[in-house]
């Protein structure tokens, strides 16, 4: 019952907004009480949480094509709905702040969205799944295009296309696998996984699933919608789609390929860590090198997807836990980051960074925030980062001495570029720009948001115990392979 | 038996009625004629029956058929009062043409007999020829009219041809003969190949596949809106009920497979990729029902004789289609009164300010075309994906998804004109008639889209 909860609260809290499309303050306060509400639920699952997967509904659907209605969760499935659970309230919260057209269209949106994507992670049949992970696009979609910046048109369009192209290509593939399952069909994916396909038909299966979340996540070569479309977006779009929405990306990894297609994945292995760690790379060097403070927050987003993606393919438990741990990391940071971009657009009227500089001595309390939040995107200890990103490392250490170094250099990049940001918007020469300080309504957003970066980073297995047990599980059918 | 004859008898009667210019009854006898068809259909449901010496079939295939066929004329009609207020004059021969082309939809999706599927044929149309031009005075009418005509008689001509070197092979019109001469025949028979060919070309014109849809945009543009309408949905249906008994018979023999291959890959690519760039809402829609086409002849191609499933996601595709366009083609009248005549897609702009229901149930709509999730419409592609996928069609499969990637843009760019606020002010005039059948159509597509269960057999 929680399970539907959990979707049904957000969209009957959207269906009511969009309907009666009330005032400003109601709108908002519908909205933050509804994120509230399936942030306490969430909670409530975490807290109750025994070690095994919970299916909580399962109907018939359509029998002859093996749809079932099936919500269910796994540990790693837990952690995603904590993260959405944990974030949307944050993300309404901008909405007071750092308003985006009309609060009533905007915040029905954002929670339709939140809806289909508390569906994405609950589902166990993959086509439940699909539907969810497609009706999560939708309302983005219209808030980027109605309420997206410059040339919101043109890119909201690529980024739609970008990510229909992979979400076809893997219906594509949901319903070829459910094909293959013996008579009556099931596309569940306890049935799903149970299937042995072919080597042959692993290796290609594996394209036409991975395509889907390495569009969504995004890796590298498949990223060019993403840091057009973060900056574009209203920061409350760009929130949900990096924090949140990104993961969908890690979660299907794990959820698909590592369990339909294990041998396939296996075999692509040495390409796919090629392609994302060199991404992160690559995004980390563009992302030193830009003046737009949004387009190097979106950059540093690709860059630790990147990294993230290449744990998952280490094929080892450090690597595997260490990239789920680090969505929820990456997730939070995600939201503080854009957040300060979003303060500091306000205040200064530009994300030009070149435009900033020495505003530390008229905003002191934003600058501690700030390097609160810095330490968390470059990993000092004590934070949620330091955690992922050790446990990340030490994957890919036991995989291979050079792939450690690529991780090493990459933290040290992040450490570059997060600091030279720091010290271009905050240090240097006073450029007489009149600010305000960060006001008690931002203290009330970020003061939070750090507490749990800080909490989870020194207490890791609040989170980590969720995924201990389905990375084991994972493991011992990996060895199990011929 | 006894709905055929209630409807041609009751569209003889509509047009008494026209002779006594009784215009206020003339909907609601026909809305009244095609619900008793409904109900007479209905109660043959469980018990196939055979007509005119075995030429008509009555099974689950085509009651389901027919009663889809009724049921959208019937949602036509309603929209007709409205439509035709300001017309005083030949709205009773309108009805009744349109009486009289359902008959042959009735036909076609029954047929046993070439006989018959050659009349089906004939019955649809000719009455089509008519209605095409039905706005005398409109160049584009008459155009309309004339182009239909000329290119429908050159299909009809080649669909003689494959049905008389048939009869040569077979020597009956039977289909049932006709499918053991086939089964016994090789796969080099020439004349057969030929006699396939010249029928699939037939039927392949009137369901607009490419290369034969060069009527389409032109005369669904030119046609009065109503029977725009009635084109795109209750022939399409029909149509496709024709082809669908036709292959059901013959089976894929591998001659065959390659030209509706060719077809296939032709309709997808011509119908999305012309869409695109239409900025007509007729020509749009003209376009995205070759486009449709394309993904119902895919599901066909996968059809390897009697018990296969594909005659039911014939059905589905084919009335949640219908639903659809019939939908959007009133909410599109309306827009364009609102807009002075204007056709452009931009007519639509402002309509969610000014009625939020409405836009809402034409963005149901469109994402059914386009086939996003909970919408009938995806669920009508993904059964197409299934049978394509089970048949082993891979390649012709993942073309069509990068084509149905292309159909998703150009809905969505319709539909959002919807949201965009009028750069003019517009007021849309909706009776309550047109708000039930756009609220109808929008409520059908999802509640399909919910529980395809509902249309199973």
């Amino acid at each position: 019952m929680e399970l539907l909860a959990l979707i049904l609260i957000p969209f009957l809290a959207a269906t009511a907004l969009l309907a009666f499309r009330p005032a400003a303050a109601a709108a908002r306060g519908l909205a933050l009480t509804s994120t509230l509400l399936t942030l306490a639920f969430a909670l409530w699952l975490w807290y109750t949480w025994t070690g095994v997967a919970v299916t909580g509904i399962s109907h018939d659907w359509v029998p002859a094509w093996g749809m079932r209605f099936k919500l269910g969760y796994s540990g790693i499935g837990l952690l995603m709905i904590l993260l959405t659970g944990v974030l949307f309230p944050f993300i309404i919260g901008t909405g007071y702040k750092q308003p985006t057209g009309d609060p009533a269209l905007v915040n029905s949106m954002l929670l339709f969205s939140q809806a289909a994507l508390f569906g994405v992670f609950m589902a166990q049949n993959a086509f439940l799944f699909y539907i969810f992970f497609e009706l999560s696009l939708i309302p983005i979609f219209f808030l980027l295009l109605f309420w997206g910046g410059e040339h919101k048109r043109a890119i909201t369009i690529r980024f739609f296309l970008y990510t229909l192209l992979g979400g076809l290509a893997l219906l594509f593939s949901i319903a070829y696998v459910t094909l293959q399952t013996p008579l009556p069909h099931s596309a569940d994916f306890s049935a799903l996984a149970a299937l042995e396909l072919p080597m042959s038909t692993q290796y290609w299966l594996f394209w036409t699933m991975f395509l889907a979340f390495a569009i969504k996540m995004p890796i590298f070569p498949f990223h060019s919608w993403q840091p057009e479309t973060y900056v574009m977006a209203p920061t409350q779009g760009t929130m949900v789609l990096s924090a949140v929405m990104g993961k969908m990306g890690i979660y299907g990894v794990v959820l698909f390929l590592f369990t339909i297609v294990p041998e396939g994945a296996l075999h692509w292995t040495n390409l796919v860590l090629v392609i994302s760690l060199f991404g992160a790379l690559y995004a980390a060097v563009i992302a030193f090198r830009q003046d737009d403070f949004k387009r190097l927050v979106a950059y540093s987003s690709m860059s630790h997807m990147g990294l993230m993606c290449a744990a998952l393919f280490t094929w080892n438990a450090y690597g595997i836990s260490g990239g789920l741990y680090q969505t929820f990391a990456h997730g939070v940071l995600m939201v503080c980051l854009f957040y300060i971009v979003g303060m500091m657009y306000q205040r200064v009227g530009t994300n030009d960074l070149s435009a900033m500089g020495g505003l530390k001595t008229r905003m002191p309390r934003m600058a501690l925030l700030f390097m609160l939040v810095v330490g968390n995107a470059i990993s000092m200890p004590l934070t949620q980062s330091f955690v992922g990103e050790w446990l990340m490392f030490n994957g890919l250490w036991q995989l291979d001495h050079w792939m450690a170094v690529a991780g090493v250099v990459l933290i040290v990049l992040g450490a570059i570029y997060m600091l030279y940001a720091y010290q271009r918007v905050l240090l240097g020469p006073d450029r007489q720009l009149e600010v305000a300080d960060a006001d008690d309504e931002e203290h009330f957003f970020l003061v939070p948001l750090i507490a749990i970066t800080f909490v989870v980073g020194v207490f890791p297995n609040i989170v980590l115990h969720l995924v201990d047990g389905p990375v084991q599980q994972l493991l011992n059918s990996f060895t199990s392979l011929p | 038996m006894s709905a055929l004859i209630l409807i041609s008898v009751l569209a003889v009667l509509v047009l008494y009625l026209g002779l006594y210019n009784k215009k206020s009854w003339l909907a609601p006898l026909g809305i009244l004629g095609l619900a008793g068809a409904i109900v007479l259909f209905a109660t043959g449901w469980h018990i196939p029956h055979h007509l005119l010496a075995g030429m008509l079939e009555f099974d689950r295939f085509s009651i389901g058929f027919s009663i889809g066929m009724a049921a959208i004329t019937l949602l036509i009609f309603l929209f007709g009062p409205d439509y035709y207020t300001r017309m005083q004059q030949h709205v009773a021969e309108q009805y009744a043409l349109m009486l009289f082309s359902l008959v042959g939809g009735f036909l076609l999706s029954s047929y046993t007999n070439m006989l018959m599927l050659f009349l089906g044929i004939e019955i649809l149309s000719i009455p089509l020829y008519v209605l095409a031009g039905a706005k005398k005075n409109s160049l584009r009418s008459t155009e309309a009219s004339l182009k239909y005509f000329l290119l429908g008689s050159f299909a009809t001509a080649f669909l003689l041809m494959g049905i008389a070197l048939l009869y040569g092979l077979a020597g009956s019109f039977d289909l049932g003969v006709i499918s053991a001469h086939i089964a016994g025949a090789g796969s080099s028979d020439l004349v057969l190949n030929f006699a396939l060919f010249f029928v699939v070309t037939g039927l392949a014109f009137k369901v607009g596949a490419v290369p034969f849809h060069f009527w389409v945009p032109d005369v669904y543009q030119g046609a009065p809106t109503l029977v725009t309408t009635f084109m795109a949905t209750v022939v399409k249906m029909a149509a496709f009920a024709g082809f669908y008994r036709f292959i059901d018979i013959t089976g894929m023999p591998d001659a065959l497979a390659r030209i509706m291959v060719l077809l296939v890959l032709a309709t997808l690519l011509v119908g999305n990729v012309a869409a695109l760039r239409q900025t007509n809402f007729k020509r749009l829609m003209a376009y995205s029902s070759v486009a449709h086409s394309g993904f119902l002849l895919l599901a066909l191609l996968t059809d390897t004789g009697p018990g296969s499933t594909v005659g039911a996601t014939l059905l589905y595709y084919t009335f949640t289609y219908s639903l659809a366009t019939a939908g959007l083609f009133v909410l599109f009248t309306i827009a364009k009164r609102a807009n002075n005549g204007a056709e452009h897609n931009g007519i639509f702009q402002g309509l969610f300010a000014a009625k939020p229901w409405l836009a809402l149930c034409g963005l149901a709509m469109f994402l059914s075309l386009a086939g996003i999730p909970l919408t009938a419409g995806f669920i009508a592609k993904y059964q197409v994906f299934l049978l394509a996928i089970g048949a082993g069609w891979l390649k012709v499969m993942g073309f069509g998804v990068l084509m149905a990637l292309l159909g998703i843009y150009y809905y969505i760019m319709v539909a959002r004109e919807l949201f965009v606020p009028a750069e003019h002010p517009t007021t849309f005039v909706v009776t309550p008639l047109n708000g039930l059948v756009i609220s109808a159509c929008a409520i059908g597509v999802l509640l399909l889209g919910l529980w395809p269960a509902l249309m199973a057999w």
